[in-house]
């Protein structure tokens, strides 16, 4: 039961690592702010230009 | 290696020892077992499930000890050592990631569409060849490949493959690294494209469902912007059950009279649709249609392949294709060429992929936390991958041969008639009937099947099989296979997208050397420039394959496998070079046997496509013959300026085939100079690799 309760665990890491959701925790926590609309839009208007300079696979 | 934290009893660890080595011996007979199984088959229908127990033998095997001994001897990783994700933590590239949460991330990196359509088309040899080439050129090429890429990278706090090239061979290096990617994602982006195209043609439900996405990502946009900023993962789930609502509402668009005319569109006009789409989603912002549909298109993706597997498992379905078909001898109706070369450059992405190594030297090695996270993250994860491409195989083959022929093949090969092609393909020995091909249409919701070229509707019609036998019958058939096509087309989709943008960043840079002004990512006037010149240069060639008599599959599958390869190629030597400086001489056969092999593999290829004197496999024999054949006045007065076309696409065919063979051959003649400059002892053994650090973090993070 515990080794489930840790791959599901692991499971939802995964999709809010792949969703940017623990990025967005980790750029709240590195600067100290609260959530708010305006910080998602400026974390993600940051982390989409990043990521959309990158080649993608094929 | 991880260190154990107390010592076990001495018998207790000799037991544990024995037993390991018993179960390792067990998996290793197993997997030469299935392997011989599915190589020495003939005659009778082989069960899927010696294809995959052959695969995870031997990737357990390969991943075990071959991958571990390249970890432990050869590139000695060290957890003492702080990665640059430790050293430069900064919240946001560089963040020490848990290591399987940070394989499944890069894993949904490098899985794109390349693994589920190259052994689709590879299937026309038989199962065999391609299921072979998968499972030994993962283990021993591509696995090793993204390995050492990813460790190199991480030893250089996260430097590119383009840096490193520059940096461990010499500027003209990364030159042509830099070139041969931006020419690599312009044959990709067209291919791709074309894959769609031949998908969606003349299918209205296809079609509708589709275009239904963009909307739908438009919403998820806007959502998670300012409704609920923040909740990517609820904004998706929102996104998917929109998307299985289009599904099931394509049905009733194909349905219906008023509508169904509507989404019914030829190949040209969904050629021009997507080089309008791709030229649109480039220059709008990310966060509005490219960034949504990429969220939902990863999640879908992940799901999908993971429900395959499932499935395959659980059906266990027989293959009906052989394990070697009569089209070994190179007169194969999906593509041209024997064996070798061709088979081993149309299965890129599921045995090795040069894109990969883009990958390995991007966000991965920046989120790294331990060095010997590198063995299953980069090691496991293209292993991963290669057994979606087997999956992808086994899909391709549990069809009837003869409706698999039909799907595939062109009108220009099997004949421009349904009667004309199932005697075509039935007189290969492939029986397969026009009351057949209608029944499965019609199952299908489509109103043909003929002529789908491009892999899609293949793979999607084996899809459909496996998903409705596992689940729902024969009565959701035509729902799984549209799920399929719209998994594939959404995926592919994103790839275009995202790639557009990524041309026109390094079309900026480099024109930004020439007039600075255009290099400026805000000036608008550069954006829609360049975004309209690499739209316009992946979109010609996916005119020119749409226009394709044979398809254009035919021709540029080939060209773009070629590509891929020799960007693989590079990697490996720019890998075999920092081996080199490492003092590894002695173990430069790890990445020189599949250096060595692709180098084969792709400059017969290559000067196949370019001087075979066969029209269907030469470039130029092609041109040479439509000439001759205007010349004769054999060409309809109607046609002339098409042939004139397609004389003027063969030649650019052959001459961007020519390109990528010269860029290759300068980056490895570069790239001998320096290993024999290093290995006489009249170069410095320069590593530009970052100073030691000790690492304070815990051994799992």
């Amino acid at each position: 039961m515990k080794r489930l309760r840790t791959f599901g665990g692991l499971l939802l890491a995964l999709l809010r690592e792949l969703a940017d959701e623990n990025a967005y925790r980790r750029h709240l926590a590195a600067h100290g702010r609260p959530h708010s609309g305006e910080e998602w839009r400026r974390f993600s208007e940051e982390r989409l230009r990043a990521k959309y300079l990158r080649a993608r696979c094929c | 290696m991880p260190q154990a934290t107390s010592t076990p009893a001495p018998a207790a660890s000799n037991l544990k020892k024995f037993l390991g080595r018993l179960l390792w011996a067990f998996v290793a007979v197993a997997a030469a077992f299935c392997l011989g199984a599915i190589a020495l088959n003939r005659g009778e229908h082989i069960n899927s499930t010696w294809l995959v127990l052959a695969a995870v033998c031997s990737y357990a095997l390969g991943f075990r000890f071959y991958g571990k001994f390249i970890a432990a001897r050869v590139m000695v990783l060290n957890n003492q050592r702080a990665t640059p994700a430790e050293q430069l933590e900064n919240g946001h590239d560089f963040e020490p990631t848990n290591k399987w949460i940070l394989f499944g991330h890069h894993f949904a990196a490098i899985a794109g569409p390349g693994p589920l359509v190259g052994p689709v088309l590879a299937a026309q040899f038989g199962y065999l060849p391609g299921t072979l080439w998968i499972i030994i050129g993962a283990v021993v090429g591509g696995a090793v490949q993204d390995f050492v890429i990813l460790f190199a990278s991480m030893r250089r706090d996260g430097k590119s493959l383009g840096q490193m090239a520059r940096e461990e061979i010499g500027k003209l290096g990364g030159f042509v690294a830099l070139l041969t990617v931006l020419l690599i994602m312009i044959i990709l982006l067209a291919v791709v494209a074309l894959v769609v195209v031949n998908a969606l043609a003349g299918s209205p439900w296809g079609t509708f469902t589709i275009a239904a996405t963009m909307p739908i990502a438009v919403f998820m946009g806007i959502y998670l912007r300012y409704w609920r900023p923040g909740k990517v993962l609820e904004c998706s789930l929102i996104g998917f059950l929109l998307v299985l609502a289009a599904i099931f509402g394509g049905q009733s668009i194909s349905q219906s009279a008023t509508w169904a005319p509507v989404f019914t569109l030829s190949s040209l006009a969904l050629a021009f649709a997507i080089i309008v789409y791709g030229f649109l989603a480039s220059a709008l912002p990310v966060w509005l249609l490219l960034a949504p549909r990429d969220y939902l298109s990863t999640f879908v993706k992940l799901g999908v392949i993971f429900l395959l597997a499932v499935g395959i498992v659980f059906v266990r379905p027989e293959l009906a294709l052989p394990a070697f078909t009569r089209f070994t001898d190179g007169s194969g109706p999906i593509f041209a060429g024997k064996i070798f070369p061709f088979c081993f450059i149309t299965i890129a992405c599921g045995a090795i992929s040069g894109f990969h190594a883009l990958i390995s030297s991007g966000t991965t090695p920046k989120m790294i936390a331990k060095e010997w996270h590198a063995w299953p993250v980069g090691y496991g994860s293209m292993l991963l991958e290669s057994f979606v491409a087997v999956m992808a195989m086994i899909a391709a083959c549990v069809m009837n041969p003869g409706v698999y022929f039909a799907v595939n093949s062109p009108a220009g090969i099997v004949g421009a008639t349904p009667a004309a092609a199932v005697a075509t393909i039935s007189s290969w020995g492939f029986p397969v009937g026009v009351a057949e091909m209608q029944s499965l249409a019609r199952s299908v919701g489509e109103q043909t099947l003929f002529y789908r070229t491009g892999g899609a509707p293949s793979l999607a019609l084996g899809m459909a099989h496996i998903f409705a036998r596992s689940g729902g019958g024969q009565a959701l058939i035509g729902f799984w296979y549209h799920f399929a096509i719209m998994f594939e087309a959404l995926f592919i989709l994103t790839i275009i997208d995202a790639g557009t943008r990524v041309g026109r960043f390094m079309l900026q840079d480099l024109l930004g050397h020439v007039h600075p002004a255009l290099g400026r990512t805000s000036w608008m006037p550069g954006v829609l420039a360049t975004s309209g010149a690499v739209v316009l240069a992946w979109g010609y060639f996916l005119y020119q394959g749409v226009r394709d008599p044979l398809g254009g599959i035919n021709s540029l599958w080939p060209l773009f496998g070629i590509a891929n390869q020799l960007l693989a190629a590079i990697a490996l030597c720019v890998a075999t070079t920092i081996l080199i400086k490492m003092h590894r001489a002695r173990y430069i056969w790890i990445t020189g046997v599949p250096l060595v092999w692709l180098v084969i593999v792709t400059f017969t290829a290559s000067w196949q496509k370019i001087f075979s004197q066969f029209p269907r496999i030469g470039f130029l024999a092609q041109a040479d013959q439509l000439e001759a054949a205007l010349r004769a006045g054999t060409i309809a007065t109607g046609r002339v300026a098409s042939t004139q076309t397609l004389i003027f696409n063969a030649r650019l065919d052959a001459a961007m085939c020519g390109v990528f063979l010269v860029l290759v051959a300068v980056i490895l003649i570069d790239s001998l100079r320096v290993w024999a400059g290093i290995l006489r002892g009249t170069r410095a053994r320069q590593v530009v690799e970052s100073p030691f650090v000790l690492s304070h973090l815990a051994e799992e993070v």
